[in-house]
């Protein structure tokens, strides 16, 4: 019966789409909306690891529906994950049922919104409520939140909600959320500033999360040779509102560009930072200067004890954060070094980065008719400095200490994440265009993925694209990692054909022929169509999946070994 | 307009709460005596007893089939084989249709500490060689390879069980069996069998399925106490331990509940020894 009634719902969830038109319009009202479907056959390998599942058929899916009439919108977004994607199984994103659904209202004074909604103060060091549907990532705040633009170029912010957590209910949650944001944009309060090239904007926040107390938190101590006592937090020594606050500008120049923030969060004893009572800290700073054919790009990054929840025993990677401390390394999208993405540490990292863009101008000797864009990239991340306290000392563990103190800007001892990289990109007449890239990757697998070991290796990548007309085009993608670390050194290639605008044919085989393991030298091949008509794309693929991790922006989650055919639909209207 | 946005700001400001903790953030207590007298030990009935720490959820659809294979494990290796429920990772959350919230600090902190993120998942001793612990098809194998040639420890435990204050005081007493180089410490969990609660198992929910093995508190901190004050010592050594906790304000049935004591080396985390009591005699 129950599998009957889940045929029966994915089903109905993918007629839906058939019934769904281009977008009405009744006189000023619209609605609008999208809908995903992506669903799975799980077949077992255990050479991969890709374990037998008790239900072989999967799908996550969810619809949004958008009505907007002037300054006056509302949306509902109701998902159905009850059977979801083993991913999604893993870190328990799993139900179903409408848990997003607003209502909102502004002009030129005010925006208010009731009900869930995202939002970010600055670059997110304090507040980051946002959704990534790859990662499983929905930390929409339930609540209300109002904006505000007394004059041009000041913009107010404040929210107050409850953090969602998967599918869980809110009710009888004893933690929350508030905040409130201010900016002000001089440029648009003075034009004059603006018309003469200037960027010049400040902003501050503050965030605070209530959570009501559980009573005293006993752990162990070694107290002294003399001593008979045992040692506890008292519940009146947990802080139940943990207050964060942040300051930022922008300062700009014609092609340069300088913007600083930094953020604090007061004794938030958690989890994940074996409860101690220091402060935690994050200054990012970043400057860009862009001209024609040249470019730089200069961050930096420092976090100490700045991971911030809602729930302060919450440690899946996933769920209740409030804030979130950007990853500023290059991202890449190569196959074989997805596994080897860096992942953000607010709890302790410090690093920087530098990427230098220089286009060998066209019609050059060099650069060819089209001319050539190089790329350089450097970045280097480090934990941070600690040495604990001595009160930390003697008791044999931080908690319930200030747990250690920090010199600013001394790098740890431990590399987390170095990259090297240089890009080739050119064209070469209208129907050859060549990308070459060779990274250098050093991946501290223990401090980031928590198994032992450090991953050294040299990529290689090619990306050639043949344009045979119009409608046909041809991709080649060539990657091969050599390492003698970790799973050992791989091989990739992917072929992709397009005819424009509706079909795309891929094949493509990442071959893991390094590994220490001779039986794991498994060829990990995929074969995908897709088919795209307007707004709807829908894509069969068939392939293995090698077990790893899956980075958005630094941040990233665990991706289990999986084997199957995999059908996705995606359309907006 | 100007006054509206300031009220705003100062009303938004009120709202923020902020709570600085002044330190020191511990209180230390005074340590239990131990009043009680322990009979006599014959070293030669002492054996290695192994602590299982096995994680699991009531939205954990592989957990039922998990709980078959301790029944099985335990009609192996009875009582020598110690096993603690600890109900954790998102899989262990409460909703509309698990409303019991069988999670505790303790258990949350053991969990983060050895990196569970997939249920179910178990903890051998403690040993931390396999992140996110072990699956349940390589309980056996790993039970089996497991050397328990070498009895280093002896546990006594008397409880005191005070129906009418609805309080326990466990009494322990450590005996060294073997000489040993390191600190030692010593930590009570009290667990309980029995509690009807609904369970997830494949694809559908029991309503009333028993948990047992569920751990509820841990009675001296999530690792326990120093035992040894250093870490030299000899054969035939003994020493005691006392604590108490309190039944009141909690839905335990002590009629269901067991003591659970592990002697742990603090410098390795090696469990030495395990033993249980029940609560009531």
């Amino acid at each position: 019966m129950s599998k009957f009634l889940r045929l029966a719902s994915i089903l109905l969830l993918l007629l839906s789409v058939s019934t769904v038109k281009a977008q009405h319009e009744f006189g000023n009202s619209r609605i609008s909306g999208d809908f995903g479907f992506n669903g799975m056959y799980y077949i077992p390998d255990s050479i991969i690891g890709a374990e037998k599942v008790d239900s072989k058929v999967r799908a996550n899916a969810f619809i949004n529906l958008l009505y907007s009439n002037g300054g006056f919108s509302a949306g509902v977004r109701y998902e159905y994950y009850q059977f979801p994607l083993i991913d999604f199984e893993k870190i328990d994103y799993k139900g179903q049922g409408i848990k997003y659904f607003f209502a909102d209202y502004k002009n030129k004074f005010i925006q208010v919104t009731a009900g869930n909604f995202y939002e970010q103060f600055g670059n997110g060091l304090t507040l980051r409520a946002y959704e990534d549907r790859q990662l499983g990532i929905d930390n929409s705040l339930l609540g209300a939140r109002v904006k505000l633009t007394p004059y041009k170029g000041i913009y107010l912010k404040g929210v107050w909600g409850v953090e969602r957590r998967n599918f869980d209910s809110y009710i009888g949650r004893k933690d929350f959320v508030r905040g409130a944001d201010a900016e002000i944009s001089f440029g648009e309060i003075f034009p004059v500033i603006q018309d003469k090239g200037f960027v010049a904007r400040v902003g501050a926040n503050i965030v605070s999360k209530f959570e009501k107390g559980s009573g005293d938190y006993i752990f162990n101590i070694y107290p002294g040779p003399d001593s008979t006592a045992e040692a506890y937090i008292p519940g009146d020594k947990i802080p139940e509102n943990v207050l964060a606050w942040a300051t930022r500008m922008t300062f700009g120049y014609k092609d340069f560009r300088l913007e600083a923030e930094y953020a604090r969060k007061i004794n938030d004893p958690n989890v994940s930072n074996f409860h101690i009572y220091k402060p935690g800290e994050a200054l990012f700073l970043s400057a860009t200067y862009a001209m024609k054919g040249f470019g730089v790009a200069a961050s930096f990054i420092r976090a100490d004890n700045m991971e911030f929840r809602s729930q302060r025993m919450e440690y899946s990677n996933s769920l209740l954060f409030i804030n979130n401390i950007p990853a500023i390394n290059r991202q890449y999208s190569y196959q074989l070094i997805g596994n080897y993405s860096y992942a953000s540490q607010p709890n302790g990292q410090i690093g920087a980065q530098l990427q230098i863009n220089y286009q060998i101008p066209k019609k050059s000797k060099i650069g060819g008719k089209y001319g050539t864009d190089l790329t350089f990239n450097y970045s280097r991340f480090h934990n941070i400095d600690k040495q604990p306290v001595a009160e930390a000392v003697a008791n044999g563990t931080p908690t319930g200490t200030e747990g250690y103190t920090s010199s600013f800007f001394k790098f740890g001892p431990d590399l987390l994440y170095q990259d090297i990289g240089l890009e080739i990109s050119r064209r070469f007449t209208k129907h050859w265009k060549l990308i070459l890239a060779y990274n250098y990757i050093t991946y501290n697998i223990a401090e980031l993925q928590g198994h032992p070991g450090m991953m050294r290796g040299h990529l290689v990548a090619a990306d050639l694209q043949y344009k045979i007309n119009n409608k046909h085009a041809l991709r080649l993608e060539a990657q091969h990692l050599y390492t003698k670390d970790d799973d050992g050194s791989s091989a990739y290639a992917m072929l992709e054909y397009s005819v424009s605008p509706h079909w795309f044919v891929s094949v493509g085989d990442d071959w893991n022929y390094g590994n220490p393991d001779p039986n794991k030298r498994v060829h990990y091949y995929n074969i995908s169509a897709a088919y795209v008509w307007n707004t709807t794309r829908i894509a069969l693929n068939f392939g293995k999946t090698q077990e790893g991790i899956l980075c958005v922006g630094g941040v990233c989650r665990a991706v289990p070994a999986s084997y199957g055919v995999g059908l996705s639909v995606t359309t907006s209207f | 307009m100007k006054k509206i946005a300031l009220l705003i700001i100062t009303v938004a400001l009120t709202l923020v709460g902020c709570d600085v903790i002044e330190g020191p953030y511990m209180n230390l207590s005074e340590r239990e005596d131990v009043t009680v007298v322990f009979p006599d030990l014959n070293p030669d009935e002492v054996y290695r007893k192994v602590l299982m720490e096995e994680y699991t959820g009531h939205r954990c659809s592989n957990c039922p089939a998990a709980h078959q294979m301790l029944d099985q494990l335990h009609s192996v290796y009875g009582d020598t084989l110690v096993i603690v429920g600890i109900h954790a990772t998102s899989l262990a959350a409460t909703n509309l249709d698990y409303p019991y919230d069988f999670r505790t600090e303790v258990g949350d902190q053991l969990a983060n500490d050895f990196g569970i993120n997939a249920i179910p998942a178990a903890v051998f001793n403690r040993e931390n060689d396999h992140p996110g612990g072990l699956g349940k098809d390589e309980w056996m194998g790993k039970l089996r390879e497991m050397d328990r040639s070498s009895v280093p420890a002896a546990i006594q435990l008397i409880n005191e069980y005070n129906a009418s204050a609805a309080s326990l005081k466990v009494n322990a007493k450590v005996t060294m069996l073997e000489e040993y180089e390191h600190p030692l410490y010593l930590s009570l969990f009290l667990i309980e069998d029995g509690i009807v609660q609904p369970q997830l198992s494949g694809m559908t929910m029991i309503p009333e399925y028993t948990h047992n093995h569920v751990l509820r508190a841990a009675l001296n901190g999530t690792y326990g106490a120093y035992l040894t004050t250093d870490g030299l010592l000899e054969k035939d050594n003994a020493y005691t331990y006392g604590c108490s906790i309190s039944f009141l304000e909690h839905d335990w049935n002590a009629a269901n509940c067991t003591v659970v004591a592990i002697l742990y080396d603090r410098t390795n985390g090696k469990v030495l020894q395990v033993e249980t009591l029940p609560v009531l005699p």
